[in-house]
């Protein structure tokens, strides 16, 4: 008998187990007792399952304000981001006018510029506006995102230019033409866009960390790190139970829509 | 324009002449506005993008010819001091070498090894391709901070999980994060696995960009190993999104990897996982130095769009030859 194996499987498989290997790890701590998370190192299945950790966290922490904290940020950033983002592909699609394609470079050429070189001049423009350690300093800097424009742009572009066209006939304005028909064709792709906006938001670091050091402003991504500060990192239990908290929203946000996601980045059109 | 109203006694031809005259006006004025409606469109994304996008850039440059510590109403104008102090500075050079070290694990990890997966999945049949292109994607959708702590915990010399799986190959345990070697390996490993899953999808739309007739016609002229057909066709006809995913890696990889040595390692042990994005933050926001901050910035910027320019480049020529 010959078991044939398929190399390009195995390398599958690895990749699967690789990437599977630290959430299960995650929550599996997050679950078990004290004693069986310094005694049983290498079994995965909490015996029994314990919530002690999750209790812990939330008593120990303002954790239900760092996650209103990041839910009022995401929310809002994300609505904004879909907002402005309409507008702008909108107009980069259905208007012809002169520095149309320029603009769209500028809007492009804004996701490539690094954070480090804005993070400075950001925070003092924030500073001076008395604006530190409150939603706007994390909010304003985001209210439009080039990555948000790209793919509008091209959902946009798929609409069959005959129905614009009829909907003109008939005297629509602009206004009516974005809510009632362009909106409207393309709104799974807005979702998933939106989505993925929202996701980002959610994780983000970087930002929230030059403009927040207040604890009752934290982002969940910020509080993580009071867990290993505070806790001198022999509390694995509720640290994985935070960091389990933290990734249901993005988790279920991705679940909800993931044909769609994988779908808009792998038709992004890079070539 | 103004003012028409309150000329209440016109004579019958004067007034006719009046409502020609503001029909026109509405005319003019409606084809104005036609003409800065885009721009109306557009506001509300512009004005923020430049706000605190582009102007930040012109004033990080300013920033960069400055002695200042950010809060001393003194600004000292000090020309290139900041750029020649620190093309003198010994760490700043280690941070630069860190930082080209960084770019090529995170090059094998995000460039070299998605692809093979991506091509990997091509190679099996529907249905558990859908699910392994969603299954990989998965911890793409992680913040970047759990993935730190997930593996600080992982990583722990004593009762991380890790150390105790190698023990079981005979492997000893490794000083993940205390040791200046592996620290800084860590630390690819954790942004490699959190963005992995979206350069898996990014290489694998370029991979089924490619026509399957000239796959086919491959096949024909004798190209029929895997590898054979990797090198020969998929590799130069995606091309295009391997220069994307590779500016991807250098810039965003960089600017990822700060979370992790931000929370785990603070650029130890001994500046050995310091890295360009890492040194800018520390001497912002631990020291203090905004002009050398704003010039080791401007520095990485200036590589940064240096590489940038040369895929746009690339792509381009690649465009007109296939044309």
């Amino acid at each position: 008998m010959k078991i044939k194996v398929n190399p390009w499987q195995l390398l599958l498989l690895l990749s699967l187990l690789l990437s599977f290997f630290p959430l299960v790890w995650m929550v599996s701590t997050a679950l078990k007792q004290t004693d069986q998370i310094f005694s049983d190192f290498l079994n995965p299945i909490p015996l029994p399952v314990t919530l002690e950790h999750f209790i812990h966290a939330f008593n120990s922490s303002p954790l239900h304000r760092f996650f209103l904290n990041s839910f009022v940020v995401a929310t809002s950033v994300t609505a904004f981001q879909v907002l402005t983002s309409i507008f702008a592909a909108y107009a980069l699609t259905q208007f012809v006018f002169k520095g149309r394609q320029a603009l769209f470079y500028v809007i492009v050429a804004s996701m490539l510029i690094p954070v480090l070189v804005t993070m400075l001049p950001n925070y003092l423009l924030l500073s001076k506006w008395g604006l530190l350690n409150t939603y706007f300093a994390v909010i304003l800097p985001q209210l439009a995102s080039g990555m948000g424009i790209f793919f509008l742009r091209q959902s946009f572009r798929t609409i069959p230019k005959a129905l614009l066209e009829s909907a003109e006939v008939e005297g629509a304005t602009d206004w009516q033409k974005m809510w009632l028909i362009v909106v409207p064709a393309v709104r799974p792709m807005i979702v998933a866009i939106g989505i993925i906006l929202f996701i980002n938001v959610w994780n983000e670091y970087f930002w929230p960390l030059m403009v927040i050091n207040k604890q009752n402003m934290f982002t969940i991504p910020l509080a993580l790190q009071l867990f290993i500060n505070s806790e001198g990192g022999t509390s694995w239990g509720p640290m994985m139970a935070v960091a389990t908290l933290a990734s249901i929203p993005p988790i279920v946000a991705f679940l909800l829509v993931q044909k769609h996601i994988i779908s808009s980045f792998l038709s992004t059109g890079v070539k | 324009m103004g003012g028409l109203s309150y000329e209440p006694m016109a004579s019958v031809p004067a007034r006719r002449e009046l409502e020609k005259k503001s029909e026109k006006d509405w005319v003019d004025r409606m084809k104005a506005f036609q003409k800065v409606k885009p721009f109306l469109y557009l506001a509300p994304a512009l004005i923020p993008i430049a706000l605190f996008i582009y102007y930040p850039l012109v004033k990080s440059l300013q920033i960069s010819f400055l002695s200042w510590n950010m809060v001393s109403p003194n600004r000292k104008f000090v020309g290139m001091d900041n750029y020649s102090y620190l093309l003198q500075n010994r760490e700043f050079w280690n941070s630069v070498w860190n930082t080209g070290v960084y770019t090529v694990l995170l090059l094998l990890l995000l460039l070299v090894s998605p692809f093979f997966v991506a091509y990997a999945v091509t190679r099996i049949s529907g249905r558990v391709q859908a699910f392994y292109k969603s299954a990989i994607f998965v911890p793409t959708v992680l913040s970047l901070a759990v993935s730190s702590i997930v593996f600080l915990w992982l990583f722990n010399p004593i009762s991380g999980s890790v150390n105790h799986l190698i023990a079981l190959v005979g492997i000893p345990p490794v000083n993940w994060l205390s040791d200046p070697t592996w620290a800084l390996i860590s630390m690819v490993i954790i942004t490699s696995w959190k963005t992995f899953g979206y350069h898996f999808i990014l290489l694998l739309s370029g991979i089924l960009s490619v026509p399957q007739d000239i796959v086919e016609a491959a096949k024909i002229d004798g190209v029929s190993s895997s590898m054979g057909l990797i090198r020969r066709i998929y590799v130069p006809l995606s091309s295009g999104t391997l220069l994307f995913v590779f500016v991807m890696t250098v810039v965003f990889g960089i600017q990822w990897s700060f979370v992790p040595i931000q929370m785990l390692t603070n650029g130890g042990p001994d500046q050995a996982t310091s890295h360009l994005v890492f040194t800018v933050y520390q001497y912002a926001f631990q020291f203090f130095k905004s002009g050398l901050a704003s010039a080791a910035a401007v520095l990485t910027f200036l590589v940064f769009s240096g590489l940038i320019v040369f895929q746009a480049l690339v792509m381009e020529r690649r465009v007109h030859y296939e044309n």
